[in-house]
């Protein structure tokens, strides 16, 4: 088997353990304010975070779970947080949807759909005036890239030689809708074809695949001054069955918001065995007993620290 | 000098003073240049001048990008209603930012129109909602003194907030009246002092005012005039005092708002007051308010004397 960066694969497992134990918690009704977990999207969010450096700055939505926990790596801050406490994260100030982190350069968080792109826009022009060499990275998703402000801001930044990369965790959803359902395919590869910014799609899950692609565009993003949209192709997980007496079998719920109920912890940290799932992807990658090791103390350190 | 181009010689100034300064807005530096208010704007070496793209809601969100950026800047806008597509931005983008009371100075300076015959679009004069929406500050730049007090102590301080300019007002004479009061936060002037009535001023009325004032003087009745330039609750206490002497209190407000910023005088001096007169002059909107009319702020002056004296 080939050698991969272990610290790399025991982050994928953290950010889906620590968001299992939140979810747990979830399901035990102790918060108060609406929480988007993001399981399944793991791999980019570890990427993201590798690739940052320096003052690299990044801008997150309403789910932004797992680049918190990417980039505050411990998941009390978190969880005192949504439990808004004055130790949280954020004080308690910010709660889940608006939740970042100055210090661990996530500069920016909105709840309103669109509403980051333009403030990177801002943050990207800053280092423009400062002469700066570190790019700005903002996530939206495939429901926001519906607002006007992300051709607004996809204008801005080309016509201003701003070096940015506009990560689109792509989940197929919107809230309760299938994007399928409601409007037309966006091909976000012409789109930045017709302004001439560049495009890239990631697709396979593959964390390592993704931090090699996203070094790649960081770098040809700051050298040409140039935006970049990163395409991710991902599923979030946790969707469940509504079970009726009309319906014994269960209605298909995809997952938006709130706990999971079909996810359980102790079936460990792999919700789907399939390629939707970022933790079954970089299971292959490893010896069984050496991953199934590895997510084993995680779990365990994550118990120590959560255990109050 | 006109109104205009005393702002623009300010501004200029202004801007010559700060480093690294982004001025933007659809424009700038172009043809009329905004009228006027952005003639020959110069920056100093490190700064930008952006003539932008057409895109309110995003040049709002770049502003309050570049103060997380630690980047001074002033949009700069043709019309107050263009500002309507970034109203998200500056109510929930600034509510993240001012958490932590931000070091970096961001001001939006829209053209208020208010010059008539705009029609249904174009003729949003309620400057006061932005600034209650978001709940930010708001200055309104009416004559020489306030112009020079507005544009030297906020234009480039720290925070965010409006300032707005009339395009009535932007061809005539800039109004030079002397203040003999300022209050502390910049936001209250006062230009005459007399024992029969208080006159305040909101919006862009200053000139009505003055006009009232003169008027009311030559029959003898001597009035306080005041100007309110900020957009929200300030501290007017002098107001108030002078209302409670004069017992007679005229209110001035040529904004469209239903909700006029002298109501909120109007209810401190009603509840700290005995009145003899209270008049409050506004606009009443009539059924051709959708079609291009004067929008002239009509006052009925024989019958405020008749009623004061
Ligand atoms: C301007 C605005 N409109 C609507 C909403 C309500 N809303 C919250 S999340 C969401 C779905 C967003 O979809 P997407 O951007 O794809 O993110 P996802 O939840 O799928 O990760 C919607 C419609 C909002 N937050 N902001
Ligand atoms: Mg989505």
């Amino acid at each position: 088997m080939q050698n991969y960066d272990l610290e790399i694969a025991k982050e994928v497992l953290r950010i889906r353990l620590s968001q299992m134990i939140v979810n747990e918690k979830y399901k035990e009704g102790v918060f108060k304010i609406p929480i988007h977990l993001a399981m399944g999207h793991e791999a980019i969010a570890v990427a993201v975070s590798s690739v940052m450096q320096g003052d690299d700055q990044l801008l997150v939505s309403h789910r932004n779970i797992h680049y918190n926990l990417a980039r505050t790596k411990a998941l009390n801050p978190e969880l005192d947080e949504y439990l808004l406490r004055e130790n949280g994260l954020a004080g308690g100030q910010l709660g889940s949807m608006n939740l970042a982190n100055e210090e661990k350069n996530i500069v920016y968080a909105s709840s309103i759909l669109g509403n980051n792109l333009p403030v990177a826009s801002g943050l990207a022009l800053a280092k423009k005036v400062k002469r700066e060499k570190s790019i700005v990275i903002v996530e939206t998703g495939d429901g926001a890239i519906e607002e006007g402000a992300f051709y607004e801001s996809l204008l801005f930044m080309k016509s201003n030689n701003l070096s940015v990369l506009i990560v689109i965790e792509n989940n197929g959803w919107s809230l309760a809708t299938k994007i399928k359902e409601r409007r037309c395919d966006i091909n976000l590869d012409k789109i930045a074809e017709a302004l001439s910014v560049k495009y890239e799609k990631l697709s396979s899950n593959n964390v390592y695949e993704y931090i090699d692609k996203l070094k790649f565009l960081k770098e040809y993003s700051l050298e040409n001054k140039i935006p970049v949209i990163v395409e991710v192709e991902l599923t979030t997980l946790g969707g469940w069955h509504l079970k009726t007496p009309e319906n014994p079998e269960g209605r298909f719920i995809n997952y938006h918001a709130g706990p999971a109920p079909e996810i359980n912890l102790e079936n460990g940290p792999e919700i789907e065995s399939s390629e939707n799932d970022p933790v079954f992807v970089l299971a292959k990658l490893f010896e069984k007993d050496v991953f199934q090791k590895m997510s084993q103390e995680i779990l365990g350190e994550l118990r120590k620290e959560t255990e109050r | 000098m006109k109104y205009v181009e005393y702002i623009n010689e300010l501004i200029r100034n202004k801007i010559l003073e700060k480093e690294k300064i982004v001025v933007f807005g659809q424009n700038i530096a172009a043809g009329s240049c905004l009228g006027g208010l952005t003639r020959n704007l110069k920056v100093r070496e490190g700064g930008l001048i952006i003539n932008t793209q057409n895109s309110e809601n995003t040049l709002c969100g770049v502003g309050f990008g570049l103060m997380l950026g630690k980047v001074a800047s002033i949009y700069f806008m043709k019309q107050q209603d263009f500002l309507l597509l970034g109203i998200d931005q500056l109510v929930n983008t600034y509510n993240f930012i001012r958490r932590k009371n931000p070091e970096t100075s961001f001001t939006i300076f829209p053209i208020i129109v208010d010059n008539g015959y705009q029609g249904l679009q174009s003729s949003l004069n309620n400057f006061g909602d932005f600034c209650s929406i978001a709940r930010v500050p708001g200055f309104a730049v009416t004559n020489k003194a306030d112009a020079e007090k507005i544009i030297n102590s906020q234009l480039l301080s720290p925070g965010f907030r409006i300032i707005g300019v009339s395009q009535r007002l932007f061809g005539q004479k800039v109004l030079d009246a002397k203040p003999v009061y300022i209050n502390q936060e910049g936001t209250v002037f006062q230009y005459k002092e007399g024992k029969r009535a208080t006159i305040a001023c909101f919006n862009f009325s200053f000139s009505y005012g003055l006009g009232l004032q003169e008027r009311l003087k030559e029959k003898g009745l001597e009035s306080s005039l005041f100007s309110v330039n900020s957009m929200t609750r300030t501290n007017w206490s002098r107001i108030i005092e002078d209302a409670g002497e004069t017992q007679n209190l005229i209110l001035i407000d040529d904004s469209k708002s239903e909700n006029l910023s002298c109501y909120a005088l109007a209810s401190d001096i009603m509840s700290q007051c005995q009145l003899k007169n209270k008049i409050i002059v506004k606009r009443e909107l009539s059924k051709n308010w959708l079609w291009p009319n004067p929008d002239l702020l009509e006052i009925d002056y024989k019958k405020i004397i008749e009623q004061l004296s």
